[in-house]
């Protein structure tokens, strides 16, 4: 008897602390028929989004006047307006050869007197046609037996280090700012330099391999013979033409490039992650002219400083832009361990590149926000400039100019005939493709709708995402001057982007409101569940009680 | 000509200290600071460079040089083939001196690469970055000479290119009875980071292991029971 007296008030009990947002639908109506709607439960605050402290400027100051138009050892060097510029003594010496230069000049650059040697004016216009170029490997952001942080490093976006390798000129001294840092010096970068060259120069391409693991180069898209003139292999493809270049040793490639054109060159060692580790860049033959400036490498590529006589002809700037994509979990693997053979394992067999998407996605190897320190095309009104776009990532890219209608005047290098050159605001560049544009900022309603700050990205979904966070990866943008400070920062209209600044911004750490209720409510909702459950438990309990004699009685 | 040769140098080495600067431009006017009256001998040449060389100014607490040493370290991949996991490798990984020492290093490099000989932590007032620096080309010799102070300490003698001291071009430079001694220096001392690598067939053994052992205890609990 008490049992069933038991059964019926934890049966009312749980009736009553039943969660009403549990109710059916069905019922909530019903009853708010009879008792009215229940009283107004105030929701989670939200609140507003508190600003990360910023730990770094958007812009940093130029200290060191490298944004300014100079005139080094009789080089003149364009002015920037990118936040970050490149170091203009190293401009100065890869235009007029590491061994054309004073020590000063070299010192200053960072750079070692046979990084990039000119030699004889072979065609005798002016200009020297012999070049010979010494390129290392760098691994940034990459493991140590001791650190739990990445060696060298060099971040992508903020708090955003995956490891890369990357081919770099010689230069000397230490790897890093100073000893006190951690930072690569500004030499040590991705992406790999853009190497320019001029159409018919004798051209040798050193490989010294500072990296641990064997490494080639493979020209695309340039003219090169499949063999050296001594009969070894030229084409820096292991499976096909040579062996690699082991740790610790040297291999010379020679071209005498006979067309002219974007192309692109990258190791062909193990090309499942080889080149995604970042051993890629640009290589431009530009058209032989008399007394030719050629800036032989573009450190970081981007705005060129010194552009070349062709260029000059028929633009008012230049760019080289070079987008690629990352998928932390190959690039990582460096961090992981710090054996050479277990890195081996998990390159060959550990990663699975068919069953692998990329997270980051960067131009001129950086994303958004330090895209925007280093990648801005900035323009007066009615300028042509050349950007020479490549897509050495795994995925496609769609190419978006806001705000302008850009015409592909080269693709892969190969200039297309008037009639055949596409007008449009979108470009897809399959993964290696090149192609040359002409950006037109004259406000004629198609080629640009007027001054402004008109965003450059790609417009595949992920291309601006920060492993899945936007506003992220590829972005830049085409700013004209009048929408651009003296810093080189954009004046924008819209959000402040010092939040992008913070790196808790792409780790998923910032929220935009409370997600918990309010205390008060949480405890009376769990002291409410409490009670429910409790009643339940009597409810069960005092079944058992009724049933067990039953049980009994039947043995 | 001794002393434009020695501001020739001061202002080569201050500006090194501009190329090694991109963002944290203010470690550059601190170093600046630092070359008021240095005495660094500099070399940059085909063959490599060789950075604050010294071999008559005493650091401020010795009287005296207390003894001559000469090391020939050689480099190359081939001196890491006796060290597992490791790419890259000096000939010699430990060096000893007495303080006040004056030590010359001759340094060979076997590759066809750069390599580094760059010992860092001695006294800037007397060596630019508190460094002393050998960098040889491949296939080449570069030597120095440097006076180590007093005190009782470990240097960190390393190749700065990216890797090359993670992949084995680390050693140890004690002076007098030394300092704490450096992790990871290639067959002298441990990594700090411990290889995650078990022995095969680790889990399955402490799984065995653990179940056969539940079941005795069980077992005997309920003998009692019963």
């Amino acid at each position: 008897m008490r049992a069933v007296i038991m059964l019926v008030l934890g049966t009312v009990l749980s009736a009553l602390l039943f969660p009403p947002q549990w109710y059916p639908p069905k019922l909530r109506f019903t009853l708010a028929e009879y008792f009215g709607p229940p009283a107004a439960v105030s929701t989670p605050n939200s609140t507003m989004m508190a600003m990360p402290e910023l730990t770094e400027p958007m812009c940093p100051e130029d200290l060191l006047g490298w944004r300014e138009a100079q005139i080094i050892e009789g080089v003149s060097i364009a002015a920037t307006l990118a936040c970050v510029a490149d170091n203009p003594y190293a401009i100065a010496a890869f235009v007029k050869g590491t061994n054309n230069v004073s020590t000063d000049t070299l010192m200053r650059a960072g750079l070692t007197p046979d990084a990039l040697v000119k030699g004889a004016d072979l065609d005798g216009d002016g200009d020297p046609d012999e070049i010979h170029i010494r390129l290392e490997i760098a691994e940034l952001n990459g493991g140590s037996p001791d650190s739990q942080e990445p060696t060298a490093q060099y971040a992508i976006a903020p708090g955003i280090t995956p490891g890369m390798w990357v081919f770099v000129p010689k230069s000397f001294g230490m790897a890093t700012e100073n000893f006190d840092s951690v930072i690569a010096k500004e030499l040590l970068r991705s992406p790999s330099p853009a190497i320019r060259v001029e159409q018919g120069d004798r051209v040798f391409i050193t490989l010294e391999n500072t990296h641990y693991l064997p490494h080639t180069i493979h020209f695309h898209g340039v003219d090169h013979p499949f063999l050296r003139a001594d009969g070894e292999g030229n084409d820096g493809v292991p499976m096909a033409s040579e062996l690699p270049v082991e740790a610790g040793q040297a291999r010379t490639y020679e071209l005498t490039p006979r067309s002219t054109g974007t192309a692109f060159y990258h190791c062909h060692v193990q090309p499942q992650s080889h080149i995604l580790m970042g051993l890629q860049g640009m290589f431009i033959v530009e058209e032989n002219r008399p007394n030719n400036t050629l800036q032989s490498m573009n450190i970081g590529a981007g705005q060129v400083r010194v552009v070349s006589q062709a260029s000059r002809e028929e633009y008012d700037q230049e760019y080289d832009l070079q987008y690629t994509d990352i998928d932390s979990a190959l690039n990582n693997i460096i961090q992981e361990t710090n054996d050479p053979a277990r890195i081996q394992d998990w390159l060959h067999g550990g990663y699975n590149l068919a069953s692998s998407h990329s997270d980051y996605y960067t131009v001129n190897g950086r994303s958004f926000p330090y895209s925007y320190r280093e990648s801005l095309i900035v323009t007066e009104p009615n300028e042509r400039i050349r950007l020479r776009v490549l897509n050495a990532g795994g995925e496609g890219l769609a190419l978006h100019t806001h705000g302008h209608k850009a015409t592909a005047t080269h693709l892969d290098g190969v200039a297309q005939a008037e009639q055949s050159q596409v007008t449009r605001d979108v470009f897809w560049l399959a993964s290696a493709q090149r192609i040359d544009l002409l950006l037109n900022t004259s406000n004629d309603g198609t080629h640009s709708y007027g001054p402004g700050v008109w965003m450059l990205h790609d417009h595949t979904g992920r291309g601006t995402t920060n492993n899945g966070i936007a506003p992220g990866g590829n972005m830049s943008a085409i700013v004209y001057r009048d929408f651009i400070d003296e810093n080189g920062w954009p004046i924008t209209r819209g959000e402040d982007l010092g939040m992008f600044f913070a790196p808790e911004f792409y780790r998923r750490d910032l929220r935009f409101g409370e997600l918990e209720p309010s205390s008060a409510w949480s405890l009376f909702l769990l002291l409410r569940l409490l009670g429910f459950a409790l009643a339940l438990g009597l409810v069960l309990a005092s079944i058992v009680q009724i049933l067990m004699p039953l049980v009994r009685g039947r043995r | 000509m001794r002393a434009q040769g020695s501001l020739r140098v001061c202002l080569l080495v201050a500006l090194l200290g501009i190329a090694n600067t991109s963002y944290a431009q203010h470690e550059a006017h601190e170093q600046h600071d630092q070359h008021g009256d240095s005495h660094q001998g500099m070399q940059f040449d085909s063959k490599g460079m060789v950075m604050n060389s010294n071999v008559d100014v005493l650091p401020q607490n010795c009287s005296a040089i207390s003894e001559d040493l000469a090391f020939t370290v050689r480099a190359g991949t081939d001196y890491a083939i006796k060290n597992a996991g490791r790419i890259f490798g000096f000939s010699q990984y430990e060096f000893r001196a007495k303080p006040c020492a004056r030590v010359t290093v001759t340094f060979i490099n076997e590759d066809q690469v750069r390599h580094q000989w760059m010992l860092h932590g001695l006294p800037r007032y007397l060596y630019a970055q508190g460094m002393f620096h050998l960098e040889a080309n491949a296939g080449e010799t570069v030597s120095g000479a440097f006076i180590v102070p007093a005190d009782d300490a470990t240097y960190l003698v390393h190749c700065d290119i990216t890797q090359h001291m993670e992949k084995g071009m680390k050693a140890q430079f004690i002076v007098g009875a030394g300092g704490e001694q450096l992790w990871s220096v290639p067959s002298v001392t441990a990594d700090f980071n411990i290889e995650k690598r078990m022995p095969y067939g680790a889990y399955m053994l402490i799984g065995i292991v653990a179940l056969i052992s539940a079941a005795l205890i069980s077992f005997r609990l309920l003998g009692k029971n019963s």
